[in-house]
């Protein structure tokens, strides 16, 4: 990538040739020291630098620092000072934010995994306060990169820190798209427990059991589809942990997926409480198995033998990576029962 | 998958020593965002050569002396603003400090995550601190805290995150002063970062996240006994089920991905497995398959890169060469034991512990 300058399109000049800069005296980084893992600066990063430390030096906030930080931060996204300094002058001169927003569009699809770019947007739709438009730009960046953390971070910020009914309305079928697209992304499997379970307090009980419900119904339906797939039992999981239901509850629905081959389903009605797996589904589920060991363990003494057999089963075949991790459950489930 | 317990190809630590010393000694214009962390990279310059046994040898008297004084230089600084900064403190922001408030984002703060690295790589160095402000960086370290408990980069800068956290931590510890800070706030903001699926967010109600997830665990496990009464300060059972459990979920392939469903990337195996070591599970991820995985990286003109077949960087050799320092996948990847804790060698450790403490009581 060349150089990219304040304005693209027209030819770099250097700070040091500019006649309007002709005041500033500008700073070099290093004085007879020799420094840990410099980098070889390009020229033009060195020039606008320079000038920064200079004008850092007289603290001029003015029009221009605008501009040189522009073009330090369009050579070096990551440079806080630079990003710092740009926002406390916008302040400082009373610049017009809204243009400001737009240039950070720009900057922030360049760099989406730089914490500098949002840190900087998430200063500017403090300091604006209208949250509104914000949530189709985080979509588009997200096409980009579904699983980049930032957006999702500023996602969820922009959710509770402004906390509009508007805002939230729509993220439950926003995830549904976006799952749909790919059923393991775990960062759209987060982003719906945050906004089932995380939005606030809920003090209404009626419709908390209710979001439960919904929920549950939607990680199981999600399971079936695509049984071996962590991000759906732990959100599942998370919804039992959560609201305090016993795994025992779901047992009925994961017995089905602890099978080697997907039962013919006959002319039975189907219990849309329990989906069974999708013809074709890959069997015995590793993660269906954990959940069921986990349900016999729960059970106490008569299911630890029940227990130790899927754990067994686990470690010698079906998850032999954490082969260890599965014997170690076993040992300590004798143990606490051989005490009890 | 291949579980053949045979011996691992060679760690080439000869080679990844030579990339970090090439790493100190310049870094290409294309690294230019790594402007403003290259105390990062000193850091995990060094921490390579420390692990493997190479600082004695391979630092010459000449280096250390000016690697020493460039890091000293960030500290006292000149009257302007360094992009290195770390615990500089100006006259004017050390009035500001005694007056006990910041306001605003400052334009001579100090940066957490830097003065972390500064004061350990100075460890590796065996620098004797005798430049350092102790009650100045106490309260530099209590100016980045947070009315929610967690920790800004610079003082009032507004973006906290578990990294500076777990630093302020390491600060803490180091210096034997937890006064500065607030820590049943502290850990509450820990607490709120942990996320459903046993793992924790970098910030709250974030995705679980192996780096994260390190930083909230070793942080817990930083606060000394006596305040670990301190309501909260190490995990409950229930919450150490699932926190194993998740962090063991993530090995896949051998190597460790940091989330669910990701593909694995080689500094998870510091993250994860260093997390894992914290909570005293470290015996059981799958440590040969880590160790296959982590070989598979080597770069073969040295250095460690993030998956096989991708360039090295310092960041990924070092955290690679401490994740292996740990699990120990083969006796004959010789290197030297870490703290994980502290995340460096266990004399290094020792050496940071026992000078950067403040000695004698404040006046
Ligand atoms: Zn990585």
């Amino acid at each position: 990538m060349s150089a990219p300058t304040a304005d693209d399109t027209t030819e770099h000049v250097f700070y040091a040739e500019r006649p309007e800069w002709a005041d500033v005296v500008p700073v070099v980084q290093y004085e007879n020291i020799q420094p840990l893992a410099p980098i070889f600066y390009s020229p033009e990063y060195k020039d606008a630098t320079d000038y920064f430390r200079g004008v850092v030096k007289i603290g001029e906030k003015s029009l221009r620092v605008l501009q040189l930080t522009e073009t330090i931060i369009r050579l070096n996204p990551a440079h806080y000072s630079a990003w710092q300094y740009r926002y406390e002058t916008l302040i400082a001169i009373s610049a017009p934010l809204q243009p400001e927003l737009v240039l950070s569009n720009t900057l922030t699809k360049a760099s989406p995994k730089t914490y500098q770019v949002w840190h900087h947007r998430r200063l500017l739709l403090t300091a604006l306060g209208d949250p509104a438009p914000e949530l189709a730009f985080n979509e588009e960046v997200l096409k980009a990169d579904a699983k980049n953390y930032h957006t999702w971070s500023h996602r969820q910020w922009l959710l509770a820190h402004f906390d509009q009914e508007n805002l939230w309305a729509d993220e439950l079928p926003f995830i549904d798209g976006l799952l749909e697209d790919d059923v393991r992304n775990n960062s759209a499997w987060h982003h719906r427990f945050f906004v089932s379970f995380e939005r606030g307090s809920n003090d209404d009980k009626d419709e908390a059991e209710a979001i439960v419900k919904r929920e549950l119904a939607f990680a199981k339906e999600k399971i079936a589809l695509a049984p071996n797939n962590s991000s759906a039992w732990n959100y599942l999981r998370g919804i039992l942990d959560h609201s305090r239901v016993p795994y025992s509850t779901q047992a009925i629905f994961a017995r089905q997926y602890i099978v080697d081959t997907v039962e013919p389903r006959g002319n039975d009605i189907l219990d849309l409480e329990n989906p069974p797996p999708s013809e074709g589904a890959e069997l015995p589920c590793a993660a269906a198995i954990e959940f069921m060991a986990d349900v016999h363990e729960a059970s106490g003494n008569e299911g630890i033998s029940e227990a130790v057999e899927l754990w067994r089963s686990l470690a010698d075949t079906h998850d032999t990576i954490r082969k260890r991790y599965w014997e170690y459950r076993i040992r300590n489930a004798v143990a606490t029962t051989g005490k009890a | 998958m291949d579980l053949g317990v045979g011996a691992l190809p060679a760690l080439n630590s000869v080679g990844h020593v030579a990339h970090c010393r090439r790493c100190l000694d310049g870094l290409p214009a294309s690294l230019v965002e790594m402007d403003a962390s290259r105390m990062a990279i000193a850091f995990y310059c060094l921490g390579t050569l420390d692990l493997t046994g190479s600082a004695e040898r391979k630092i010459s008297t000449t280096d250390r002396e000016n690697w020493t004084e460039w890091i000293w230089a960030q500290y006292v600084g000149k009257p302007l603003r360094s992009r290195q900064r770390f615990i500089r403190l100006t006259p004017r922001l050390r009035r500001r400090l005694s007056l006990g408030s910041v306001r605003g984002p400052s334009t001579d703060g100090p940066h957490l995550i830097m003065t972390y690295c500064a004061l350990l790589a100075l460890a590796v160095l065996r620098d004797d601190y005798a430049a350092l402000d102790r009650p100045a960086l106490a309260r530099m370290v209590g100016a980045c805290q947070d009315a929610d408990g967690g920790f800004a980069t610079t003082p009032g800068a507004g973006d906290a995150d578990l990294r500076m956290t777990y630093c302020a931590f390491v600060v803490c510890a180091l210096l034997d002063d937890w006064s500065c800070i607030d820590l049943a706030r502290a850990l509450s903001y820990i607490h709120r970062c942990r996320s459903y699926e046993g793992g924790y967010g970098q910030t709250p109600r974030g995705e679980s996240l192996g780096g994260p997830t390190y930083c909230a665990l070793a942080a817990l496990h930083l606060v000394p006994a006596e305040h670990a009464r301190t309501p909260r300060a190490r995990l409950q059972p229930v919450e150490w089920r699932a926190t194993v459990r998740w962090l063991l979920q993530t090995q896949s392939g051998g190597g460790f991905a940091g989330r669910t469903n990701k593909v694995p990337d080689a500094c998870y195996g510091f993250w994860c497995g260093a997390a894992l070591s914290i909570l005293g599970a470290g015996d059981l991820l799958d440590a040969h398959a880590l160790g296959a995985f982590l070989a598979r990286c080597q770069y073969k003109f040295g250095g460690i890169s993030k998956a096989p077949g991708e360039h090295p960087d310092p960041y990924h050799t070092y955290l690679s060469i401490a994740a292996a320092a740990i699990v120990s996948p083969d006796p004959k990847w010789e290197l030297q034991p870490l703290d994980p804790l502290i995340n460096a060698t266990l004399d290094t450790a020792r050496w940071a512990k026992t000078h950067v403490r403040v000695t004698a009581p404040e006046s």
